[in-house]
This record gives C-alpha cells, structure tokens and sequence, in this order.
C-alpha cells in the first residue's frame, strides 16, 4: 500500500471514527435528554391533565348548582313533580353537557333519571358521592357501560338539603383531543379501567392512538405513578399513569399519559440528515485532501527516488522542480548538495586516477587511454612512443627513500617535458617514463631520445646529494611494433630493458630479439604437442678424434621442424622448455632418441660415443641416474657409449645436489662434460670437486682462434692445465683449417664444428663416417 | 336570659305537682366542641304530654344584614309567625317545607301577615334571592323544649322524677338522620342527671355558600 493511499485512509478513518463517536454520544446525551424531558413534561402534564378534567367537573358542578338553585326547579322538587323535574334537569344537562342528570333524595335514591337508566327508588350506586354531596358537590370519575363519565353530584338547597343532582359527563376522545388541543398535553392520552379481573380496558384515548395501557398493564398489575420508559414495538415512550379520583362503586379509573421520545427525536432527524450529509461532505472533501497532501509530499520524495536513481547511473544534474520550504525542500537541497559534492569527488577520484601523484603527470592507465585515443584518431600513420629509464631508480629508493625518489622523478619530469616537444609525457611506472609522440619517425624518435638523454645526463642534485641517473631509452614505433598503446608501451619498455642492459642508451624495438613475444607461449603448446607425437628428430654433429683423426664421437642435438614456422631455433625453444618447467621432457626424450641411437651404432660395430646434454633444471631431478640405467639397460648398452654434458652454471646454481647427481651418473660409468667451459665463473679449482671426465672449450674462445693470440694462449693453458688435472678436451666451432691444426699441434683431444660437419641427422651421419672413412683412410 | 325566663314559665305547672329533678344536656360535635343551635326535647315516657293550656303566640323572624333573626326558633303548634324586612333590599321569603310551605316577598321594611303554624315539624326558611339566608322554625309541642346557645348546654329543673325520651335536632345533622333520642331517668334535684349528646354535623350552608367562586 502506497504512503498516499496510508495517509488518505488513515485520515477518512480518524474522520469517520470520530463523527460516528460524536454522532451515538450526541445521539445517546440528546435521547437521554429527551427522555429526561420527557419525564419532566410527563409529571407537569398529568398535573395539568388532572387540573383540567377537576376545572370541567368545577364547571359542571358550577353548572349545575345554579341550576340546582333554580326556584322553579326547587319548587317542582318540593311538589315532586316528576315531570317538571325531568324535562328541568333534562334541559340543564344539555347545558353544562352531560348525557344523563339523575335528581336523588337525600337517602341516596334515584328521584329523576333523564337517561331512565335507573328507575325511580333504585339506590343511586355511587353512595360515597351521595354523601359527600350533602356538604358540598362532589364528582368523581366514574366508568360506566364502557366508557368514562365525569359523575359530578350537586346538593340542592331549598333552603334546607333536599336532595341531590348528579350529572353525567363523558370523558371521550373527542374530549380529550380538546383537551389535547388547548393545551400542551402530550398526544397520547388514554382512559383505562381495571375490570373485575384486574385487566385494564381502553375508555377513550386521544389523537394518537397507541395502546400504552395494554402494554404497561402487561407489565405489572398496577400502573406505573411515575414517568418510565417503555417500548412499543420499535417506539421508545414515557408513560406515567395517573389515578383519577373516583367513586366506590365504579371500576378504578386512570389517565396515561405517554410521551414519545421518537416523536420529541424527530425534529432531530433533519439535523441527523444534515449532519450525515456534512459527514459525507467532509469525507470527500477529506478523501481529496488526503489524496492531495499525500501526494505532495508523495511527489517530491518519488522525485528525490528518481534522482537517486540517476545519481545511482551517475547523472549527477540536481532534482528537477523541488523549491518548496518544508522537510522535503529541504531534504531536496540536501540532495542536490550530495550530489554536487559526490560529482566533484568523483572528478577529483577521476582526475588523480590518470595522474601520479609525485610528478602530477599522467599515469599509465591515462596514457594507455590518450595514446590508444590518438592511435585511433590517426590509425596507420606513423608515431613513436619512448620509454625513459633511470637504472638507478632501485638503487636510489634503497637508499634515500621513496621520498628522495619523488624529488627525483619530479625533477625528471620537469627536465623531460621540453625535449618532448609537445609530446605526450607520462608517468608509465616507477622507474619509467612515457613519451609520446604522435606523427614521429624512427628519425624523429631517435633524435628525441638523444635530446631527452642530453637533459638527464647532468645528475640530480640536491643540497649535498649529487645523483647520477644512468637514463636510457626504449622506442616503439607504431604502426611498425604494434598498433594499440598496451602492445606499444610493452614494445617500447622492452626496448628500455635492452637498452639498459647494453652499452647503446638508446634502443629500438627488435622483434628478434623480443623474449616476451606472445608467440611464444603457442610454441610451447606445439612444442609439447611435438613431444607427444614424435616431431623432434636428434642431429649428430661429429666429434673428430684429433689424435686419431677419426670421428668416434657425436653431440646430440634436438632440431624441431614446426608445421607452420619451419625449423625452430634449438637455443629459442630449449630456453622456452627451460622457462616453462617442460626441459626435463625433452631431456628425457633426447636421453632415449640418443641412447637407441647409440645402441644402433654399438650394433653396427662402430665405437661412436654419443653426448647428450642436460639441462640445469635436470640435475634437480633425483630420478635422472636412475632412468638413464634403466635406459641403458633396456638397449643393454654399456655405458661408455654415452656421455652426457653440463653446462657451467647448471652446477654453480644448485651444487649439493647436482653434484649428487652427478656421482651417482659418474657411479654408473657414465663420463661427464662440461660444456661451454670458459665463459663461466667457475674455477678449474672448483670443478676439480666433479667427477667431470671432459671439458668443452666455449666456442668464443675457438671461433677466432685462428687469427687471434690471445685466444690461442688461452685454448693452450686450458688444453695444458686440463690434461694436467686429467681431463679430457674438446673444442667446439671448429671452423677453419688452421684452428684444427692448432688444435692438433696443442694436442687437444676432439675438436668439433662445421669445419668438420654440422649437425646431421642419423642416416645421414652414418653416410659422412662411411665417406669420412673413405677420405681419410686409418 | 329571656330563654331562661320563658322556660321557667314554661315549667311553672311542673314545679308544682311534687318532687321536681334537673336534666343537663350538653351537645358536642365530633371534636368534643359545643354546638350551638341545638334544639332539645324532652318527653315524659310514662305520662302523655300534658296539653299545652298556652295560648297561641305570634314571635317575629327579623331580617337584618342578610341575615334571618334569629337562626332557630321554637313553636308550639298553633303560634304564628311574621317575618320582617329590616333590611333595604326585597326578601323573597319561602319555605318548602311539608309543615308549612310559603313564599312571599318583602319589601324594606315591610312585615309579613302572621302565619300559623300548626303543625309540628321543621319548617325551613329561605331567602330566593339571598341563597346564604337560612332560618328554622321548630314547632313541637314536646313539654320540655330549649335549645342551645354558644356554650353547647341546655338544663331543664323541675322535672318529674321519672323517665324521658330527650331527642337533640340540629340543622346540620346528617340528612338520613334527622335526630337523635336518648332515654334518661331523673330522680330528683338533687340528683342532676347530664346528658352528652355528640353531633356529627355537615358544614353549616351559611358560611359555604359564601365561597361562590372557590373551589371546595
């Protein structure tokens, strides 16, 4: 249920609970009041009723003593003139309205009746008036045949008492409506009389005409003296009864009076309906009032939702059409406030996401963002990124301090942004800066690396610190390197690394020499996918015996002819292999080709001792002695048909355990090499502590050995101290005709390179030994 | 004083035949107060009535004030009445009553012819035109008669020593009963007997129809 809904409803309920608690108090207060008038009134009209009915008999009375007093009549009494009597009285009673007058003596007796209802001598019944009569006139009312009589009795005086005169007037409905007329007496009026049963009959009532007698009398045998309450079928009265005076002889007879209180409530009815109808009005109007309050506070907060909403999707523009002065104004003010405040930190959030923070240049994340805008803006057009590089960063936070460091790169940024010219400088990481620019060729690129070069090869200085910052430079030219600003920044820090690690300050991007290439994660996969279905073959490249000049020995090497890229360089996928923990397979892969080779040649009866090399990662595997006999022992070859060779740092990187490894392989009778022997570190001295049998002479020391004395003194020290200590020595890239003389004047064992043959696969070794043999006979 | 005079006159024969008693009547009304206008009788029981040797009288009845002078008055039957107008307006004098039944009227200062009333019984007289005007001719020929004043009290002396029938009228004794008899026994003067006869009377007319425009 909605807020507005709630409030209108609560507002019709309050509205409706508290006029329908008005409306039955004001009914009940006004009804009990009524009721309360009603007694009231009821007490004063029976009073006044009696006084009434006691003025007629007064009247009558009055009446009929003047008659009473008529000499004629008097006279006709005295002579007991019957005749005069009747018609006299007969006469009179018309007068004062009576419907029967009765002339009686003194003893009570019937003289004279008009109506001859009573013969005459017949005890007149009501004795009690008789006798009061003889003092004074006496009435009584009297019920008789059914219907109520004032029965008024008169003494007659002539002078002396003589006899009485009662007359006879009805009390009827048509009296009591006068009566009812005259005064304010309450319309309903009834006679009633107690029957011999103790019943009570209707006499006469009067204008309205509902039975409250038969009803009150139901109640209890004597009727109510004092107002109550009463119910007749769905009316409400106040009835009071009232004992009229009466004679002995008649039936008791009684007034009711009733006052209806429906009757006294209807002149409340009108204002019932009015009241009613403004009820129904103030609903309306309250309904509607509801509704609009409701919804004008409704509104502005359904408003201020949907602002949120928009702030939520990150429209920050203040909520529309809230001026208003109350709460929700001000909540609205509120609103629009928060909202300009989380707009301008969301600008400023926005604005030192692109920046760094100790050169106020932009960061990486802004300069990938503005060098992919401007790739894309001027796609194919030429434009070079250079990337700055202080090698002395680390050392400098080391030492002095991220703080130190700041100054520095503050600094650096400031001295780069003119040789920029224009470019886009940025802060690419900590040590790094980022210099774009657009519509720049190698040319162009290199000139501005120098330039930069020029302005940061005076050193820092601070107070008493000097920094020298050893800059350099990397560039990536695009379209040529890469064509988005991620592949752009990586080519060129690339570059940086290269040229950091060389003489040259600056370099440009060479994809040949790029370690990092994507490519070569593919590769990787193919490699091992070669490994698994056999694609690699083992080259034997010979090893002459430069004693016996003939070849009993070859190195084997692992070639890979890719499906797709042609043959792989041997140096690219060992290093990927190495790197990527998949040496080890090869290894072993390369250990059974060259085993099962050399079982072959052992077969054919040629004592061809077959080299296999073993990589760094190899001599951490505890199992490689093992499986090399296992492998030896499968072909049952013996073990001097193999050797396996090492390269320096392959043992300086892990000694305890290589070393393990290599006495248990030197235990089985396997002879060792070292390989690449010179351009390592370590000392003859320390390989002494190796169960090593030869050693392999680097092929820089042999390559130019021909026309170089150095090299020469060099190879013939080594050959000299390493026959002395019992090695055996071999020297590789063998190109030239003098270096194997010389070779074989120092009296080097084996010498090996393209002079002699390159690598050769299996068949085809097999036919250089047969032409070899051929050319150089013994 | 005059009714003393005229009862020792009356008794004078009486005293004079032997041993003489005196009878005391004494007329109270239901409240044990006296009541005046009492008219007592008293009747020998053994002996019949004497007859009255009196020669007829004529006593006048005035009017005077709207009022008959006096209320009550004893007549032997044979004696006559007048009525005189004392007053200044007319007096229509009449009477229903079956002892004698007159009507005349009178007119200031005018005096009636003298009537004879000869026979016992209670003759009331009124006034047509002044209904409050009420006097009562008693007329008996009973040998002892008086009756009362304001005291309440009527004496005889010089009865007989013997038994009577004393009988006590008012006008406003109650209609169905006229009077009231009571039997005493005198023995002597010595011996005064008293007699206390209570009266249940109606309110005296006189003074009720004064209030004509009064309820009652």
């Amino acid at each position: 249920m909605s807020f507005r809904t709630r409030l209108a409803l609560f507002f019709v309920a309050a509205l409706v609970a508290v006029q329908a608690l008005t409306a039955v108090l004001v009914y009940e207060v006004t009804r009990h009041e009524l009721i309360g008038e009603g007694q009231r009134q009821l007490g004063v009209a029976a009073a006044a009723f009696v006084r009434q009915l006691d003025d007629i008999s007064d009247r009558v009375a009055d009446g009929v003593r003047v008659l009473s007093l008529d000499f004629a009549l008097r006279s006709a009494i005295a002579q007991h003139d019957q005749a005069t009597m009747q018609s006299a009285l007969a006469n009179h009673g018309r007068r004062v309205g009576a419907t029967q007058m009765l002339l009686l003596d003194v003893d009570g007796r019937v003289v004279v009746d008009t109506l001859g209802a009573y013969r005459a001598g017949a005890a007149f019944p009501y004795a009690d008036l008789v006798e009061r009569a003889w003092s004074q006139p006496a009435a009584a009312v009297v019920a008789w045949r059914g219907r109520a009589y004032w029965m008024v009795v008169v003494p007659v005086f002539a002078p002396n008492l003589v006899g009485e005169i009662a007359a006879a007037i009805p009390i009827d409905d048509a009296l009591l409506a006068r009566l009812q007329a005259q005064s304010t007496l309450p319309r309903n009026i009834e006679l009633v009389a107690q029957s011999a049963n103790h019943a009570w009959s209707v006499l006469a009532h009067g204008s309205d005409q509902v039975a409250l007698s038969a009803d009150l009398a139901a109640r209890r045998a004597l009727l109510p003296t004092q107002p109550t309450l009463l119910e007749l079928g769905d009316r409400e009265f106040v009835a009071q009864a009232v004992p009229l005076s009466r004679a002995h002889a008649s039936a008791p007879v009684a007034a009711v009076l009733g006052y209806s209180v429906d009757e006294a409530l209807r002149p409340y009815r009108p204002v019932a309906l009015a009241w009613a109808g403004l009820l129904a009005l103030g609903l309306v109007v309250g309904l509607i009032g509801a509704w609009l309050i409701a919804r004008s506070v409704s509104r502005p907060v359904e408003q201020l939702a949907a602002s949120a909403r928009r702030i939520e999707a990150g429209d920050y523009s203040a909520p529309r059409d809230v001026h208003r002065k109350d709460e929700l104004g001000q909540l609205a003010t509120a609103f629009a406030g928060m909202a300009e405040a989380i707009r301008e930190r969301e600008a400023r959030i926005l604005h030192q996401s692109g920046r760094d923070q100790a050169t106020d240049l932009p960061n990486r994340l802004a300069a990938d963002a503005h060098i992919q805008g401007e790739l894309g803006r001027r796609p194919r057009q030429p434009a070079a990124l250079l990337m700055v590089g202080l090698a002395r960063v680390p050392e400098i936070i080391k030492t002095m301090g991220h703080m130190v460091c700041d100054r520095v790169m503050r600094d650096v940024g400031e001295r780069i942004r003119g040789p920029a010219g224009g470019g886009f400088v940025a802060r690419a990481t900590e040590t790094q800066f980022a210099i774009f620019l657009a519509r720049a060729d190698r040319q162009e690129a290199i000139a501005a690396g120098f330039r930069l070069l020029d302005a940061l090869a005076e050193p820092y200085r601070e107070a008493d610190l000097t920094l020298d910052l050893a800059p350099a430079v990397g560039i990536a030219l695009a379209p040529l390197h890469a064509t988005g600003a991620n592949g752009l920044l990586r080519r060129a820090e690339i570059a940086l690394l290269a040229a950091l690690g060389t003489e040259e300050p600056i370099a440009v991007y060479d994809p040949a020499t790029d370690p990092h290439r994507p490519e070569r994660l593919s590769l990787m996969g193919d490699l091992r996918a070669a490994l698994d279905n056999d694609q690699l073959q083992l080259h034997y490249q010979p090893k002459l015996n430069l004693a016996g000049g003939a070849v009993d020995g070859a190195e084997g090497l692992v070639r890979w002819q890719h499906p797709g890229l042609g043959a792989v360089a041997p140096d690219a996928f060992i290093a990927l292999a190495e790197e990527t923990g998949n040496i080890r397979r090869l290894t072993r892969w390369a250990l059974a080709a060259g085993i099962a080779q050399a079982k072959r040649w052992h077969e054919a009866g040629r004592t061809i001792r077959v080299s296999l090399n073993v990589s760094a990662r190899d001599l951490d595997d505890a199992e490689l002695p093992r499986r090399v006999a296992e492998l030896l022992a499968l072909h049952a070859l013996p073990p001097e048909c193999i050797a396996l060779e090492i390269t320096e740092g392959a043992i300086m990187g892990k000694p305890d355990a290589a070393i393990a490894v290599l006495r248990r392989l030197a235990g089985q009778g396997i002879d060792l090499a070292i390989d690449d022997f010179g351009v390592g570190q370590s000392s003859l001295a320390y390989l002494r502590r190796l169960p090593v049998r030869e050693l392999k002479v680097d092929k820089s020391f042999v390559t130019h050995l021909h026309e170089s004395r150095e090299d020469q003194t060099i190879v013939r020290s080594i050959v000299d101290l390493a026959h002395d200590l019992g090695y055996r020595v071999t020297a590789e890239g063998v190109d030239h005709e003098t270096t194997l003389a010389f070779l074989h004047e120092i009296g080097c064992d084996h010498a090996q390179g393209w002079l002699i043959a390159k690598a050769l696969p299996a068949d085809a070794f097999d036919a250089f030994l047969k032409r070899d043999r051929e050319a150089v006979p013994g | 004083m005059r009714k003393t005079a005229w009862l020792l006159a009356l008794l004078a024969p009486l005293a004079m035949v032997g041993h003489a008693a005196g009878l005391s009547v004494r007329i109270v009304d239901g409240h044990g107060a006296p009541v005046a206008d009492a008219v007592v009788t008293v009747v020998s029981r053994v002996a019949a009535p004497a007859a009255s040797a009196q020669p007829p009288r004529t006593r006048v009845v005035d009017q005077k004030n709207l009022t008959f002078v006096p209320y009550i008055e004893v007549f032997r039957p044979g004696d006559s009445v007048v009525f005189r107008n004392s007053d200044n307006t007319r007096h229509h004098v009449y009477s229903f009553s079956p002892a004698k039944a007159f009507e005349f009227v009178l007119a200031p200062g005018q005096s009636s012819a003298p009537l004879v009333l000869d026979r016992s019984g209670v003759v009331a007289v009124g006034c047509n035109i002044h209904d409050r005007m009420i006097a009562y001719l008693y007329i008996s020929d009973a040998p002892w008669i008086a009756h009362s004043g304001a005291e309440g009290r009527v004496s005889f002396d010089g009865l007989p020593a013997g038994a009577y029938e004393v009988r006590v009228w008012q006008p406003r004794l109650r209609p169905n009963k006229p009077d009231l008899a009571q039997i005493a026994t005198v023995l002597a003067d010595a011996d005064p007997q008293t007699l206390t006869f209570t009266l249940s009377l109606l309110p005296d007319p006189r003074t009720q129809f004064d209030r004509e425009h009064t309820s009652y």
